[in-house]
């Protein structure tokens, strides 16, 4: 099981840049669906990185679905040569992305993030319009569902 | 709580027949049950719905190792 609140606290603490996307942010905006992971979308800065490394390292972080004992070495090196990564985590699944498909990168995103009160933190979550027209930019028909969701959320939130 | 004067500076997308389509099925009951909720709460419950699904997985697992 994925403690979603533990894992934002633990980053935003940390001083970790991000951006809440994915399940989780429809989650935070009103979605009733199930989601496994916290998706977030990381600053590629140097400085960040190693916040992020440091953060994530009592964890022990490891590629998700990976077999056992294959040699992971968790560092800035591994996250700058890198950009996204599934990981599992002591706090669960944690995916993490340098970029997305339809959004781009941190400083892309950070325009339409919105601040969200969690777990006794303040951290930055993409906005309703904008995960919605991410979800639809990468086109897979298995987000139709989700991305329908989130459209009948925004009317039910303009109507109140 | 959600800062709403963001969201409500974002640019609408355009209508997507097939996207209205799937609308139908959406349960505005829930939707509605969860826009009362916070933040938080809402997090908590997500929570509560992985390990019930966990629950799920485990009971389904026994009972083909039954079989």
């Amino acid at each position: 099981m994925t403690d979603f609140q533990a894992l934002i606290r633990l980053l935003t603490e940390s001083k970790v840049e991000f951006i809440v996307i994915g399940g989780a942010a429809a989650t935070a905006h009103g979605s009733a669906r199930l989601t496994l992971d916290l998706d977030i979308v990381y600053r590629r800065s140097s400085e960040n990185m190693a916040r992020l490394v440091s953060a994530l390292n009592p964890l022990q972080p490891y590629l998700r679905g990976a077999p056992p004992g294959l040699p992971f070495d968790w560092s800035e090196e591994t996250l700058f040569k890198g950009l996204n990564f599934t990981l599992t985590t002591n706090l669960g699944a944690l995916d993490l992305l340098g970029e997305v498909t339809g959004g781009g990168n941190y400083e892309a995103l950070l325009t339409y993030a919105v601040k969200l009160q969690l777990a006794g933190v303040e951290c930055l979550c993409l906005g309703l319009r904008r995960l919605i027209e991410v979800k639809r930019a990468a086109g897979r028909p298995k987000d139709f569902d989700a991305i329908a969701e989130l459209e009948v959320i925004d009317e039910e939130r303009r109507a109140r | 709580m959600m800062n709403d004067n963001v969201n409500h500076t974002e640019a609408d997308t355009d209508i997507d027949p097939v996207i209205e389509a799937y609308k139908k099925d959406v349960d505005r009951t829930l939707i509605r049950e969860n826009l009362r909720l916070t933040v938080d709460e809402r997090f908590q419950q997500l929570m509560k719905l992985q390990h019930f699904a966990e629950e799920l997985r485990r009971a389904g697992k026994e009972t083909e190792s039954q079989h």
